[in-house]
């Protein structure tokens, strides 16, 4: 487990970087719209193409590269009710399934994203803004590795539920559930 | 297969992967793709499971979910609410019911500014909490007029749940925030009723305690005059700017939350509390809630292609054909299914999956989909605090250390005297939510 | 789906991202599947989505090549980078009308003449697709909710939202600020006048609620007309029984004029309310002179622009703007004389 624990620790920092690009894409699309804002006031001139590049650009880089680090804050909601009544065995059990289940419905995603990411490289899928034409398709790409790195944290929980007694949703407990919570 | 079947299992899957505790988006994208996989076969799935997620995320309008939470928490980790909270405190000196109505309408003026009632619960809890315990209240009681109060958000606008509504079912979220002005101030008044209620039988209770005793345990912080009238200022001028600039016309209420957020940042700047930590804990709290939202987001809008291709909504429209002439029993009906759903689920969840399946009810049944969304949203606001999943009541006992139970026994009853008086009347006067909309 | 046996129903699931009550839908998409039904004594049954239950606007296209659906309203325009020849609809005229445009694009889209490369328009634009022409929208006018056209200095500066690539080509030739927002959002931001009006078809301001805020209209100048066809993926048409197959075509010939028709009618109804409300609808040749110039030269560039703009991109342009001009002229419709003199 020593190993796994390892080379999870530096996954966790591609975690890190994913999720930092995100932050900095909130950053960015709040002043790129405050900017327009201010420039349709004061000038009645706004940024050529600004909605549908914050549209088409800003809001899946907001999302995606993040996604892999909310996966495994802990933050998702689900009901915890009837899980922690269950003994520990049973609770395995259920862990693993649903597991598995996870797996199957991501890699369908990651499949099928994938597949619309290519077609769309192929057909060179572009968004019009402002009288010009702006390339769509790399951002289809964020899809299938965002899901590809909640496929990979799933694999890490499911390696963690085989080789450790407790059995657990999460690879690390949050740290504090008020942090989370805020 | 035969669709009813196909919705028979789902229903049933739906409800075993909930309750074995299956993240809610996985329920929904499992729900929906085993769904999709039995009605249709396999060949259904690429047209749309690849494209979806990136449709779905890529929208304009969903920009206010990440910046309104943004706005939240430039504010929350700027301090203001503790000083405000402070002031409070000052002008209700002595009375000690007033404190408690104070608490509970610094709530909903914090939903004003906030999108979020778990954040608005969870800041109110810190810093009302203890206040209140030194004026007579029980703890049980202080934690539920943090959490009642700051559950307010989710209904007192800006309201994020308001937003996603709008976006689902292509209503203007600006009169959505307009419709929810009255039923979220009304919700309010019944929760301080409630409050003074509670309040009362308390003080009736312990009436032989000194309160001395308790008044000289901690001692006050003192905050510099100067340092108060800078945080008033700045509270009053983000509500202005935000709600001025909307009706002036000057941004749309998509673009208020990139302004909300930026006037939030400079109001933080101005209390000296900007530096590297500020952005790392707002940056990486608001890409958590962005993401919880989003893919959960994702998730229902499979989970809803599945529910289109089954025809659930005409076959229960068919079923309801007995009662649909009597559009106030079936949204009574609705409204009871929606309460047990916000009970066990979070908020922005229910009304994600929920919309698919309601929305052509509504529509048949003609009622107005604005003082639908408001409605949805004042029992979503409900939802917040009741049992089991009530993520203000734990929010509150994360900060606070009371027992989430304790806190629940009471809020329970907040909720289901707010249920029957808020949504009875919106029922009855459906004025409530239309009549400011349509008159401005 | 069903089979090719003669007997077997065949249900065909029909979308659009459209609103139901929207003009392609309730007047042309629909008559069309009644029609169909009745002419193959109910071997063709339809399951209808609308509104975007199953599909959003644009994806109607990619749906059917995907199978998600059979059928669909195909609204190319929206989709410049896989369709770009399809916005030649959209060019600024003098004067045109619902049925004038409806009838070139159903000839442009019907013509065999070659474009390029041995293909036809259609060959070229729409080869996945089997197409069947349904009426373009009534023609584009610039509405505002007070902001008049008085002078040149009126037209530079004013925010106008724009629906097209051809629109923002048009706003950056006249000095028009051009806004972009979600359909949704525009009747809140033009009430309270974040922006002054927009390019759209009168015919469909009720769409969104629209003919309670524009008190300020253009007519006698026309900013194109948005076009749509009802489409299935090709191999999904070649799976068809011909006695389908013709009753589709049929269908479509039966249906063509009164779908054109219910935009005029509907504009019809929609004009005396709004000038009951104090809308005002300013005829262009009476405006100012130097006003009509500067409009007029924006129409002469946009064309050039256009058909340029597709030449860099290794399309035949000039060819094609001068084929629709012809068709558009051979139906009666009038543009610039700069335009009649490209050659
Ligand atoms: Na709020
Ligand atoms: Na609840």
């Amino acid at each position: 487990m020593e190993a796994v624990w390892k080379v999870y620790r530096l996954f966790h920092y591609l975690k890190l970087i994913g999720i930092w690009i995100s932050g900095a894409a909130v950053m960015v699309m709040m002043l790129l719209i405050v900017y327009d804002v201010v420039m349709r006031t004061v000038f009645s001139s706004s940024i050529r193409g600004g909605f549908e590049i914050i549209q088409n650009y800003m809001m899946p880089l907001v999302v995606f590269p993040g996604l892999a680090y909310v996966y495994s804050s802990g933050v998702l909601p689900k009901m915890d009710l009837l899980l922690d009544r269950f003994g520990p065995k049973v609770q395995k059990a259920i862990i693993l399934l649903m597991i598995a289940l996870e797996l199957f419905v991501l890699a369908l995603i990651v499949q099928f994203s994938w597949a619309f990411a290519m077609d769309g490289l192929s057909r060179g899928i572009a968004f019009p803004a402002a009288g010009t034409l702006y390339p769509l398709y790399p951002f289809f790409f964020l899809i299938p590795i965002a899901f590809g790195m909640i496929i990979i944290e799933n694999v890490f929980i499911l390696i963690r539920n085989l080789l450790e007694k407790k059995p657990s949703l999460l690879m690390e407990e949050p740290k504090q559930q008020v942090e989370d919570l805020l | 297969m035969d669709n009813l079947l196909v919705i028979g299992i789902i229903l049933v899957m739906m409800i075993v992967l909930l309750l074995a505790g299956l993240y809610i988006h996985s329920v929904l994208l499992a729900s929906g793709i085993i769904g999709l996989i039995l009605l249709e076969g396999f060949g259904i799935l690429p047209g749309l499971l690849g494209n979806e997620p990136f449709n779905r995320v890529a929208s304009y309008t969903l920009t206010t979910i990440p910046l309104f939470v943004l706005m939240a928490q430039f504010i929350l980790q700027s301090g203001l609410v503790q000083d405000i909270f402070y002031l409070v405190h000052k002008v209700s000196k002595g009375k000690n019911s007033l404190l408690g109505i104070l608490t509970l309408i610094i709530g909903g003026m914090l939903g004003a500014v906030s999108g979020s009632g778990t954040a608005t619960s969870a800041s109110l809890g810190q810093v009302a909490i203890p206040e209140l315990r030194k004026h007579g209240y029980s703890a049980p009681l202080a934690g539920a007029v943090a959490a009642t109060g700051g559950s307010l958000s989710g209904i007192i606008p800006p309201s994020i749940i308001l937003i996603l509504y709008g976006v689902a079912t292509e209503t203007p979220v600006g009169s959505l925030f307009i419709g929810a002005f009255i039923p979220g101030i009304l919700t309010m008044l019944v929760f301080i009723a409630v409050m003074l209620v509670y309040f009362q039988l308390g003080k009736n209770k312990q009436a032989a305690l000194p309160s001395e005793a308790l008044k000289q345990q901690a001692p006050e912080e003192k905050v510099p005059a100067l340092r108060l009238i800078i945080a008033s200022v700045i509270a009053v001028s983000i509500v202005f700017i935000i709600f001025g600039g909307i009706y002036t016309g000057v941004f749309t209420p998509t673009e208020a939350g990139a302004v909300g957020a930026f006037v939030g940042l400079i109001a933080a700047f101005l209390l000296g509390k900007v530096n590297v930590n500020f952005f790392k804990v707002s940056l990486i709290e608001t890409v958590k809630l962005t993401g919880m939202v989003m893919i959960i987001m994702i998730g229902a809008q499979i989970f809803g292609r599945f529910v289109s291709l089954s025809l659930l909504p005409r076959r229960l429209i068919e079923w309801l054909e007995p009662i649909m002439d009597q559009p106030a029993l079936v949204l009574i009906a609705i409204s009871i299914v929606l309460f047990i759903m916000f009970m066990f689920i979070e908020g922005a969840a229910v009304i994600l999956m929920s919309i698919p399946v309601l929305l052509p009810i509504i529509v048949e049944l003609q009622v107005d989909t604005l003082w639908f969304g408001v409605f949805v949203a004042v029992i979503c606001t409900i939802g917040l605090i009741t049992p089991p999943v009530g993520l203000s009541v734990y929010a509150v006992a994360g900060v606070s250390g009371i027992t989430p139970g304790s806190i629940f026994r009471l809020t329970t009853v907040f909720a289901l005297v707010a249920m029957v008086v808020v949504t009875g009347l919106m029922i009855v006067f459906p004025g409530l939510a239309t009549w400011l909309p349509n008159s401005m | 789906g069903g089979g090719a046996e003669g007997e077997e129903t065949i249900t065909l699931r029909a979308a659009t991202g459209l609103s139901a009550q929207h003009a392609w839908w309730e007047a042309s998409m629909v008559p069309w599947m009644e029609r169909v039904e009745e002419l193959t004594d109910g071997q063709v049954e339809f399951e209808t989505f609308t509104g975007g239950e199953l599909v959003s606007v644009p994806d109607e296209g990619d749906a059917l090549q995907t199978g998600t659906v059979d059928v669909a309203l195909v609204l190319p325009i929206y989709q410049p980078d896989q369709f770009p020849m399809a916005e030649v609809t959209m060019l600024p005229l003098n004067h045109s009308d619902t049925i004038i445009a409806s009838n070139a694009w159903k000839n442009l889209l019907e013509s065999e003449e070659e474009l390029a490369d041995g293909q036809t328009y259609t060959e070229m634009q729409f080869g996945d697709f089997k197409v069947f022409p349904v009426s373009t929208t009534q023609e584009y006018s610039i509405s505002t909710t007070g902001h008049e056209f008085n002078t040149v200095s009126d037209i530079e500066g004013t925010s106008l939202r724009t629906p097209s690539r051809i629109h923002e080509i048009y706003a950056s030739k006249t000095g028009i600020n051009s806004v972009t927002m979600p359909a949704v959002e525009i009747y809140d931001a033009l009430s309270r006048g974040t922006f002054e009006g927009a390019f759209y078809s009168i015919a469909d301001w009720t769409g969104y609620g629209f003919q309670d805020l524009f008190t300020y209209t253009l007519t006698g100048i026309n900013f194109g007309h948005f076009n749509a066809f009802i489409g299935m993926s090709q191999s999904r048409w070649d799976e068809l029984p011909e006695n389908v197959q013709e009753a589709m075509e049929q269908a479509n010939d039966e249906i063509f004029e009164a779908g054109a028709q219910e935009w005029i009618d509907r504009a019809e109804t929609i004009i005396p309310d709004n000038e009951e409300n104090g809308g005002k609808f300013v005829e262009f040749n009476e405006l100012d002179q130097e006003v009509q110039d500067h409009f007029n030269t924006g129409i002469e560039d946009t064309w050039t622009d256009y058909a340029n703009l597709l030449e860099d991109n290794g399309l035949p342009g000039n060819d094609l703007v001068k084929m629709w001009r012809d068709l558009l002229i051979e139906e009666g419709g009038e543009v610039p004389d700069a335009i009649m003199d490209l050659e």
